[in-house]
């Protein structure tokens, strides 16, 4: 696909053309891309799938997700015959270098984060800055959302921040505008979902799990977190525990992030839709 | 297993609203219909009511005492009603009377109504109260124990270490928010707790290779230095200041330049795909690169090398003119149409997330020079 | 697993650990380092020698060595410890689409840099620093904007700040050593001892050659009257403290934002 953007509208059928368009040339069979493999030089590809983990790095560091179409914009550009191959290696390399996985979290719009293989441990001396704090209030709203049934209304969020000493109309010292960071910030990150809930007048939004955050985090994970801060069994929320169970005997035991491959399964994180 | 409580939830979430639903058919003069979805504000409510105040009026021959107390009543509902909306959590924690409270105060109202609109009123609040009702005893029958948000806001306070000795006096807020000082770095500590729950990437930063390595100033005053001093006359320190006044002008040329050949270069890509004008100035990453390159793309236009126009969706969307006719169009100066573009901070925000912008499709002028490694 | 060869260059999940840590924190201190990689490699039950850091490091470079990615090994101005840094060694124009400052915050930071490298004593006042933000070529900023930025350059360490004036970071000094060599050409000091760029450091009055802080206080720890390494004069500085390196702990404790620095010698 050429670099040039579709003119689009705000409607749902934006980016189609462009997505099927790149698929031509991306959907090719293992032996078609093995054929095209064989007409390069194994040195540049190298270093195509280097300066793929180098871009990877890069743009995860504001945590936005990776679009396919910018990864072939910046980095395959004319070695998109061999997309497949390229990315696979760098999800290795990601993997076996960094411990980090690359997780296509949306597979019609091919769309990466990477997440850690590693668990992080208790007391690991990890940086602690402003995006520490950032998640600290993440991890608060996506308990209440995950507590509350997996959806819960915007006002019940800014109620609970403001028990917290967060008013979303206020500047925070750490947070800045609190309702950006939440409504656009971790939205675009992925780590949560705002919408619209259907047929509200005046327009009432509720809260999801992003994709990122049921990569990132489960709600299993998610309910250990309330526990510790309760002081309390996980098990005792009953109903929120089976249903963390199950969601971890679905995904396939209690590691989360060693299971799929690099550009492996991607689960719809979203269970309810309007 | 998750879908009863997301089905509950949202049967709840959705109560009060089939109950308004409900309330906003009632009258039938039409004025429901008129307002603008999404768009409806207590002034039209308000206008809504006045209409139908007066129909009322006319047929029943209220009195103005009567009017008043009505009014009254049902300012009183609709306020009991937000507040009941507004703490909602509170309303389901089990350690609250807050609803049983609410309801007894429904009750007096009630024995005020006597009018079809007001018992409205009450119907609205009573879906509101039996969903809440319903939600709470939902969650003490479960036979295990409540999420209780208080109660965790109130633990979390305690883990990022609250200090409660003062708070007695001014914090006395209606919804029972305690008082009392966070430390400085109360949010960090809850931070680093969560980063154990989650497998989040640590991401990679440095400085080395983020800017482009043109020769800093003092390098040129060493060349300077180093040079002969008699060549160096057009150097000298009078001149330098008309020189940077040029190279700014230049500088813009240049970009100008540099902008109207990325834009030919797109075109000839494919030539039969229209660039939207939105994706082709706006920098996701830079307000004042957007602002940048809307003012250099502004002479392009001016100079009839490119023209805007709307697409079938009414976006504008650029093209290049054809190579001769730039010139031409200059000179037949065919009808030319000012137009003064605003793009506050909020709009290229609201643009960039609307049409998915994340990559800049006129690179900073910084890339431009880089070469590899 | 005895085969050594293979020891020698395989990544286990210990090295991984390792890395991810450097990467959250950029630079990391020799003694924080050394618990790192015990904990590591203790938590991933894989081969662990005390005295082996830099070969474990070295295995993790082999393999970022095509992402033209490092973890050096430096020596901090300020006390003449060891440090190691994650660095970047290339520039590329994927280095290029770093997020974490804007154009014209990049442009106040290497200005900042000029007037760091330029100056005899390697510090830069703010109100210098400051008034350069309002001629910023690539958009203008104002003083409590560029405020707000040095503060987040001291966050990231790419600068440090001691009574408002500020240097260069040593993880910034690891990362860009050999840039500011090429670049500033003999505006770049080194150091007449250990030879590597000196930004903090005192100059001989009459030869003009610097010493950092550090190696000037081993120099001459045992002379009772200093004299220049190269011309013989007098030395008219103060002579630094000699740290021993890494015999006391540094409190690079969890907390490390904004954190007081050690106490430095008297700077001339």
């Amino acid at each position: 696909m050429s670099q040039k953007r579709r003119s689009k509208g705000p409607g749902p059928s934006q980016g189609e053309d462009g997505a099927a368009e790149e698929d031509h040339a991306l959907t090719q069979t293992t032996s078609q891309v093995q054929r095209n493999l064989e007409r390069l030089s194994p040195v540049q590809v190298d270093q195509k799938v280097s300066e793929l983990v180098q871009f990877l790095l890069v743009k995860d560091q504001k945590k936005i997700p990776i679009k396919r179409t910018d990864i072939l914009k910046n980095v395959i550009k004319d070695y998109k015959n061999v997309y497949s191959e390229i990315i696979n290696r760098a999800g290795r390399t990601l993997k076996q270098v960094f411990g980090l996985q690359l997780v296509e979290i949306d597979t019609k719009h091919h769309i990466y984060i990477l997440v850690s293989n590693l668990p992080r441990l208790e007391g690991e001396n990890l940086k602690q800055d402003d995006s520490t704090a950032k998640l600290g209030l993440l991890t608060i709203i996506l308990s209440v959302i995950f507590m509350k049934g997996n959806s819960v209304k915007e006002s019940a969020v800014w109620e609970m921040l403001r028990r917290l000493r967060v008013d979303p109309g206020e500047k925070h010292d750490v947070f800045g505008d609190v309702r950006k960071l939440v409504t656009e910030e971790f939205v675009r990150q992925k780590y949560l979902e705002y919408n619209r809930i259907p047929h509200t007048d005046p327009p009432e939004f509720e809260f999801q799990w992003g994709a990122r955050a049921a990569k990132e985090t489960s709600k299993m994970q998610i309910l250990h977190f309330i526990a510790k801060i309760q002081s309390k069994d996980p098990k005792v929320w009953t109903t929120q525990y089976n249903e963390a169970a199950a969601e971890m005997a679905a995904v396939g035991g209690p590691d989360p992030g060693t299971s799929g491959d690099a550009a492996g399964a991607s689960q719809g994180a979203r269970r309810r839709n309007h | 297993m998750s879908q009863a409580a997301g089905g509950g939830d949202s049967q709840q979430g959705r109560g009060p609203d089939s109950a308004r639903t409900r309330r906003q058919s009632f009258p039938s003069n039409g004025a429901v219909q008129r307002r603008p979805e999404g768009g409806r504000s207590a002034a039209d409510g308000e206008d809504e009511e006045a209409e139908e105040e007066q129909a009322g009026e006319s047929s029943a021959g209220a009195t103005d005492g009567d009017r008043t107390d009505r009014r009254m009543l049902r300012h009183q509902y609709r306020q009991l009603i937000d507040r009941v909306q507004q703490n909602r959590e509170d309303m389901l924690s089990s350690k609250s009377n807050s609803l049983t409270e609410a309801l007894q105060e429904a009750n007096k109202l009630f024995s005020g109504v006597s009018q079809a609109r007001e018992a409205a009123l009450d119907a609205q609040f009573l879906v509101l109260a039996s969903n809440l009702g319903k939600e709470k005893a939902n969650e003490l029958h479960s036979e295990m124990t409540v999420f209780d948000s208080p109660a965790f806001a109130e633990d979390l306070l305690t883990f990022m270490g609250l200090n409660r000795l003062e708070g007695e006096e001014n914090d006395s807020d209606d919804d029972g928010i305690t008082g009392g000082f966070l430390p400085n770095n109360a949010w960090h500590t809850l931070g680093a707790e969560a980063e154990r729950y989650f497998r989040r990437a640590p991401s990679y930063h440095y400085m080395l290779g983020s800017f482009n390595a043109d020769p800093p100033v003092p390098r040129q005053r060493i060349e300077r230095q180093k040079r002969n001093a008699g060549a160096e006359e057009k150097r000298a320190m009078p001149a330098q200041l008309k020189k940077m006044e040029e190279s700014h002008q230049e500088a813009t040329e240049k970009e100008v330049e540099r902008i109207l050949g990325l834009l030919q270069t797109y075109f000839r890509e494919d030539p039969n795909a229209p660039i939207s004008l939105f994706d082709f100035v706006i920098d996701p990453n830079s307000f004042a690169r957007t602002v940048e390159n809307i003012f250099h793309v502004s002479f392009i236009i001016r100079d009839g090398f490119a023209r805007i126009k709307l697409d079938q969706d009414r976006l504008p969307i650029i093209e290049p003119s054809h190579e001769e006719e730039g010139r031409q169009n200059d000179q037949s100066a065919q009808v030319r149409n000012q137009a003064i573009i605003s793009l506050s901070h909020q709009d290229w925000k609201d643009i960039v997330e609307t049409f998915e912008i994340t990559e800049p499709m006129i690179p900073p002028p910084a890339v431009r020079q880089q070469n590899g490694s | 697993m005895l085969e050594s060869c293979r020891m020698a260059t395989q990544m286990t999940d210990g090295h991984r650990r390792f890395l991810q840590v450097m990467m959250s924190h950029g630079i990391m201190e020799g003694s924080v380092a050394r618990t790192l990689h015990r904990d590591c490699c203790e938590t991933h039950k894989v081969y662990y020698a005390h005295d082996k850091l830099d070969d474990f490091i070295n295995v993790v470079n082999i393999h970022l060595q095509p992402l033209f990615m490092q973890i050096r090994k430096g020596r901090s101005e300020d006390d003449g410890r060891i440090y190691y840094a994650l660095v970047n060694l290339a520039e590329t124009e994927i280095t290029k689409m770093a997020s974490d400052y804007t154009e014209n915050e990049l442009e106040l930071f290497r200005k900042t840099m000029d007037l760091i490298i330029i100056s005899e004593s390697g510090f830069a006042s703010s109100t210098n620093i400051l008034n350069l933000a309002d001629q910023l070529k690539t958009k203008k900023m104002k003083k409590k904007e560029a405020e707000q930025v040095l503060q987040n350059l001291v966050q990231d360490k790419w600068l440090s700040e001691r009574d408002g004036e500020y240097t260069l970071h040593t993880r910034c000094i690891m990362e860009m050593e050999q840039y500011i060599l090429s670049n500033y050409e003999e505006l770049a000091k080194k150091c007449n001892i250990c030879h590597s760029l000196a930004i903090q450091s005192q100059l001989c009055e009459t030869c003009g050659i610097a010493m950092h802080l550090p190696c000037a206080g081993k120099y001459f720890s045992a002379q009772t009257e200093p004299h220049c390494p190269h011309c013989n004069e007098f030395w008219p500085h103060e002579i630094p403290e000699i740290n021993r390196p890494d015999s006391q702990f540094t409190s690079s404790a969890p907390r490390e934002r904004r954190g007081a620095l050690p106490s430095r010698t008297r700077r001339h």
